[in-house]
């Protein structure tokens, strides 16, 4: 069965007197992997639970392919559900799981037996359907819970952080195992998770939440190298910040830091609603690169400081650079001492530029 | 410097004293008597006497309380179940305060209230007649074992229901809202995924409350002075009409296997959980 279109209008939460979603409105296409991302607290998990119905919305309207599903209780919404922590049912074996769905249904036991033989060879579980699930390793029962969810051929699958607890490495594999599963049955997504590197390798979008508020959503691409607001560019990875004096000069406005850097000169609709004499840029580390410190570069805004701190992380040296006051996190593949003036040269493509 | 040994000793003497003094030698010297006559001489006459006047009695008593123990059960994961799957906050905050009340009520004074409750003329009928329900020739008195078993089960059913509710309460409730997201109905859960994960639990309460419901006196003889009724007050009637320990003692040690029995399923529990009470 394909994937169903699932339209959130306007949806608000609240938990008591707190509200937890303000009126999020997003239209997700069928067969599409849409990740909700989002630090802790920010409604992302509250907004899959309305979703599938454990938290009821206090207005707004969720609905599956044009159908209203706003009040319907949770067993009646057809969807399937990963949990965190997988919510396997330790008194049944991994086939118990899998099939338990089907059960519900009305499936006859061969048929129940024939499904969950394929679910188990599609996941790789193959010979491990008779055991408990408490026998089983991390890995395994995520996939057991997975194959429990897509055991009853949902149109709508959602996904609550269910990578967090398998180790760095098998999270990876499965990471592309699921991505692979979704776009070979076709089926919708929705992907709760923190981590920003999960959602940018499985999602096709990406909806970052901000306190219950949508902040901007857009593919990986758009929304890693070109972030809507301050929050997403540093959710997205671009940490490092600098506050910079702004002032017009016909066409375009040159930036500088003072006696901290050189000055550049941008078009003016690269900040968008600058109105002050300021512009707060972020930057990643390892968009920026290392040089002299008295370089001055017309496309390259350069910040003048000294080596702080040194690490090596694998692959390239990490440098904790004071300018002025201010220390940045800027990635490098020489060695440097300590101490060491250096000028920390950033491109006019690796700044995000906001009004402050 | 004191012997450590010796003053470990010390420390559990008290303990150890206790334990001898008012269980192990009263329970020896029990045993004993319903394998000796009043001269000393070991018999199975006590045995014989017991099973020849009680046997009804004690197929009753172990009826009523198997009866007890299963109605208890089955109440207390309906309480339980209520608790932690009721969508009714009211509702649940009610039971939640309502189904303790019994855990602090002793069983004479239980019985005593049953006494007015379900006599023909009981509160119960009364008001089932008031209420036009039924008509004052067709009330019945439940005083017989009827009313054991409902005094039992009244009095019981919230310490079943206490330790399975607590049990449920710390399950993972994801795995209840796995099963609704499959399209599981709240009776399904209780029946297909709860119940079973609180199985060790419900095992152990049903147990100690029929160790327990075993050893009321006050219940059978305020509720059903008439015969066949429980063992416990056979056992009162031997000793105080007769002065016959022997016999009396043959039926408490009837008592102690069937007690026995369900203990060494509780104990056989513990070993397989790695020797966890």
């Amino acid at each position: 069965m394909a994937g169903a279109s699932l339209e959130i209008d306007r949806v608000e939460a609240a938990y008591g007197p707190v509200k937890v979603l303000k009126a999020v409105s997003l239209a997700v296409k069928p067969g599409e992997f849409v990740a909700l991302l989002g630090s802790s607290g920010c409604g992302k998990t509250t907004l899959l639970r309305a979703i599938s119905g454990f938290v009821p919305i206090a207005s707004g309207r969720i609905s599956v392919d044009g159908r209203d599903i706003s009040r319907l209780p949770p067993d009646r919404r057809d969807m399937a559900m990963v949990f965190q922590s997988y919510a396997l049912w330790p008194h049944m074996t991994a086939a118990g799981n899998i099939g338990y769905g089907l059960k519900l249904r009305g499936w006859d036991k061969p048929r129940i037996a024939e499904r969950v033989g394929q679910m188990l060879a599609m996941l790789k579980l193959d010979g491990l359907g008779d055991r408990m699930v408490t026998q089983l390793s991390g890995g395994q029962r995520q996939r057991v819970a997975l194959g429990r969810a897509l055991a009853i051929d949902p149109r709508i699958l959602l996904l609550d952080e269910p990578l967090s607890n398998l180790d760095a490495r098998i999270r990876e594999d499965v990471r592309h195992e699921i991505k692979a599963l979704q776009n070979k049955l076709g089926i919708t997504a929705i992907h709760v998770t923190h981590d920003r590197e999960e959602a940018m390798v499985m999602a096709d979008r990406i909806v970052i939440l901000d306190a219950g508020e949508i902040a901007q959503v857009g593919s990986p691409e758009e929304v890693y190298n070109r972030p809507a607001s301050a929050f997403v560019a540093s959710f997205m990875g671009a940490g490092n910040v600098v506050r910079l004096a702004a002032r017009r000069e016909g066409d375009g406005i040159v930036l500088g830091a003072g006696d901290l850097s050189n000055e550049i000169r941008v078009p003016v609709g690269s900040i968008s609603g600058l109105a002050g004499a300021q512009v707060i840029a972020h930057f990643r580390g390892e968009a920026a690169s290392l040089g002299a410190a008295d370089a001055d570069d017309a496309d390259r805004l350069v910040l003048r400081g000294r080596i702080a701190q040194a690490s090596y992380p694998g692959g390239h040296w990490r440098y904790g650079v004071a300018v002025g006051s201010q220390h940045f996190m800027v990635d490098d593949p020489r060695r440097l001492n300590v101490g060491e003036p250096v000028g920390i040269g950033l491109p006019l493509s690796s700044l995000h530029l906001f009004a402050a | 410097m004191a012997n450590p040994r010796l003053i470990g000793l010390l420390l559990v003497a008290p303990a150890l004293f206790a334990v001898g003094a008012l269980f192990v030698y009263p329970l020896g010297f029990s045993v004993a008597t319903a394998f000796t006559t009043k001269e000393g001489v070991v018999t199975l006459g006590n045995f014989h006497r017991a099973f020849e006047l009680y046997s009804v009695d004690i197929g009753f008593t172990l009826v009523i309380v198997g009866v007890s123990t299963l109605l208890c059960g089955a109440l207390a994961i309906a309480i339980g179940g209520y608790l932690t799957l009721g969508e009714n906050p009211r509702a649940v905050a009610i039971l939640k305060w309502l189904y303790r009340w019994p855990l602090f009520i002793p069983f004479v004074v239980a019985a005593q209230c049953m006494r007015t409750f379900i006599a023909k003329n009981g509160l119960m009928n009364n008001s089932l007649v008031s209420l036009g329900i039924l008509e004052p020739i067709q009330t019945t008195s439940l005083l017989d074992w009827r009313g054991i078993v409902i005094t039992f089960v009244w009095k019981q059913t919230p310490f079943v229901a206490l330790l399975v509710a607590g049990a449920m309460a710390s399950l993972d409730r994801s795995t209840i809202e796995a099963a609704r997201n499959l399209g599981a109905g709240r009776l399904r859960i209780l029946v297909e995924i709860v119940t079973p994960q609180v199985l060790p639990t419900l095992v152990v309460a049903l147990i100690l409350s029929f160790v327990t419901m075993m050893s009321v006196l006050s219940v059978p003889i305020m509720i059903s002075g008439e015969s066949p009724t429980m063992m416990t007050v056979d056992m009162a009637f031997r000793i105080n009409a007769y002065g016959d320990y022997g016999t009396a003692n043959a039926l408490g040690v009837l008592s102690y296997l069937m007690t026995g029995a369900v203990a060494w399923i509780y104990l056989r529990r513990g070993i397989q959980q790695g020797g966890r009470p």
